[in-house]
C-alpha cells in the first residue's frame, strides 16, 4: 500500500453525494416510510407495520407480475445477444461502409421510448397499419389488443428492433479491439471460422458482453414504457410487468402503502441483480492465472 | 496479507490515523449539531410530506451509525482490509456490510412470507448471517 492518500479529495464527492441525497435517497427513504403507513390522502397517515409486505409476498398478482417479467428478461436476453453478436461479426471492419453501419446501428437507439411505443402500436394495427394489415391480407390472424400470444410477440420484436443496435455496438467495439496479430496466427494454424470466433472473438468480448447482458436485463426488467403504450399491459393482465403493475397500483389506485412495498422489494430485486453482475465484472478474469485455461 | 509482520504499523501511519479519526469525530459532532440545533429551530424545515414514522426513523439511525462506525474503523485502521474468502473473490468491509444489510432484507422478506410477522427471530437470524459473512466471506 504505497498509494498517496489525500483526504481531500472527499471535498470533490460531496456535490455528487448532496445530488444522489436530493435525487435518490431522500425519496427512497420516504417510499420505506410510505410502505409502512396507510393513507387515505390529505397527508394523513395511519400505522400499519408489515401488513403491505405481507400482501404483496403473498399477493398472486406481485407472483404472476414477476414471473412475467423474468420470462421476458430471460427471453431478451437469449434473442438479443446472440443476435448482436452475429451482426457485429458481420459488419465491416474497415472502409466507407463502416460509419453507414455504425449509423444505421445507432438510429433505433436515438428514437424516445413513448415514441417507440407509438411506432409499432400503429404499425401491428390490423386495419391501418402496415405488419397488421399485411398479416390480416396473408390471412394470419393478428390483433395484439385480443390476442395474449400477438401481444407479446409484438412487444418482444418490438424491444429486440429497438435495443438490438446497443448489443451489436458493445460487441463490435469489442471485436475492433482485437489485434490483428490474433488473426494471423489463428491464419497461420490454419483455423477454421469457428475456432477464430470460439479461441479469439469471444474470450476478447466477454467484457463487453457482460456490460450488455448486465444493460439488457435491467432495462427489460424494469420496462414500463414501451408495452404501456403499446398494450397497456393487456390483453386481460398478459402484458403486465412489475413496473405496469406498480404504476396502475399506486397512481390507478392510489394504494400508496401496497405500492410503496412492492416498490421496496423490486429495489431489493434490481439491487441484488446489480451486486451480482457488478461482482462478475469486475472480478472476471481477475484470478486467471491460477486457472488452467483450456 | 495481513498475516505477514509488515502488517505491524508503523508509529507515524498510526498517529496519521488518529489523527483523521479526530478530524472525522470532529466535524460529524459540528455538523450533526447544527442539524439537531436546525430542527430543533423554529425555521425547521417542513418533512411531514415525507411521512415519518419512529420505528423507519429508528431503521435509517441505526443505517447511518453502521455508515459513521465503519468510517471510523477505516481510520483507525485505513486499507479497508481486503480478503479473500469462501466466495473466492476479494471484498473489502464495505462489501461485507453491503451483503450483511442486503442479505438482512432477504432475511426479513423471507421470514414475511413464509414463516409470519414476528421478525424479531428474523432480526436474530440476519445478524447471525451478519456475523458470519464478516468472518468468513
Amino acid at each position: 500500500m504505497d498509494k498517496p492518500l489525500n483526504n481531500k479529495a472527499w471535498f470533490f464527492v460531496l456535490p455528487v453525494f448532496f445530488l444522489v441525497a436530493i435525487s435518490a435517497i431522500i425519496p427512497l427513504m420516504t417510499v420505506v416510510n410510505y410502505s409502512v403507513q396507510d393513507t387515505f390522502g390529505n397527508n394523513q397517515f395511519f400505522w400499519a407495520g408489515t401488513e403491505w409486505y405481507e400482501e404483496v409476498l403473498n399477493s398472486s398478482r406481485f407472483h404472476d407480475a414477476l414471473i412475467r417479467n423474468l420470462i421476458f428478461s430471460g427471453i431478451i436476453l437469449a434473442i438479443e445477444i446472440p443476435l448482436g453478436i452475429a451482426i457485429a461479426l458481420s459488419m465491416p471492419r474497415k472502409g466507407i461502409w463502416v460509419p453507414v453501419c455504425l449509423i444505421l446501428m445507432a438510429l433505433p437507439l436515438l428514437i424516445p421510448w413513448n415514441v417507440v411505443g407509438t411506432i409499432w402500436q400503429v404499425f401491428g394495427r390490423a386495419d391501418i397499419g402496415l405488419l397488421g394489415r399485411a398479416l390480416s391480407e396473408l390471412g394470419i390472424e393478428y390483433n395484439y389488443a385480443t390476442n395474449w400470444l400477438d401481444a407479446w410477440i409484438t412487444i418482444i420484436v418490438m424491444d429486440v428492433w429497438h435495443w438490438t443496435s446497443l448489443v451489436v455496438l458493445l460487441c463490435y467495439s469489442g471485436l475492433v479491439a482485437i489485434p490483428e496479430a490474433y488473426y494471423q496466427a489463428a491464419r497461420i494454424d490454419g483455423a477454421s471460422k469457428w475456432k477464430v470466433f470460439r479461441y479469439i472473438q469471444l474470450p476478447k468480448m466477454q467484457r463487453v458482453l457482460l456490460i450488455a447482458v448486465l444493460l439488457r436485463f435491467m432495462d427489460s426488467f424494469m420496462i414500463y414504457t414501451e408495452p404501456f403504450v403499446l398494450t397497456g399491459g393487456g390483453p386481460g393482465n398478459s402484458t403486465t410487468f412489475l413496473s405496469i403493475d406498480l404504476v396502475k397500483m399506486a397512481i390507478g389506485q392510489f394504494d400508496l402503502g401496497p405500492a410503496a412495498a412492492m416498490s421496496i422489494i423490486y429495489f431489493l430485486i434490481i439491487l441484488l441483480m446489480s451486486w451480482v453482475f457488478y461482482t462478475l465484472m469486475t472480478n472476471f478474469g481477475v484470478d486467471a492465472p491460477e486457472k488452467e485455461v483450456d | 496479507m495481513s498475516n505477514t509482520p509488515s502488517a505491524v504499523k508503523e508509529p507515524a501511519q498510526s498517529s496519521n490515523g488518529l489523527r483523521i479519526l479526530g478530524w472525522f469525530v470532529f466535524v460529524v459532532a459540528i455538523v450533526g449539531g447544527a442539524l439537531f440545533a436546525w430542527f430543533k429551530s423554529d425555521s425547521a424545515p417542513n418533512l411531514a410530506w415525507m411521512a415519518w414514522t419512529k420505528p423507519t426513523a429508528i431503521f435509517f439511525i441505526t443505517i447511518v451509525c453502521l455508515l459513521l462506525a465503519m468510517s471510523i474503523w477505516e481510520a483507525i485502521s485505513p486499507g479497508s482490509g481486503p480478503r479473500i474468502g469462501i466466495l473466492r473473490f476479494e471484498t473489502t468491509r464495505g462489501d461485507r456490510l453491503f451483503l450483511s444489510l442486503l442479505g438482512s432484507a432477504f432475511i426479513h422478506l423471507a421470514w414475511l412470507g413464509f414463516v409470519g410477522p414476528d421478525l424479531w427471530k428474523a432480526l436474530g437470524v440476519s445478524l447471525v448471517y451478519a456475523l458470519l459473512v464478516f468472518t468468513l466471506v
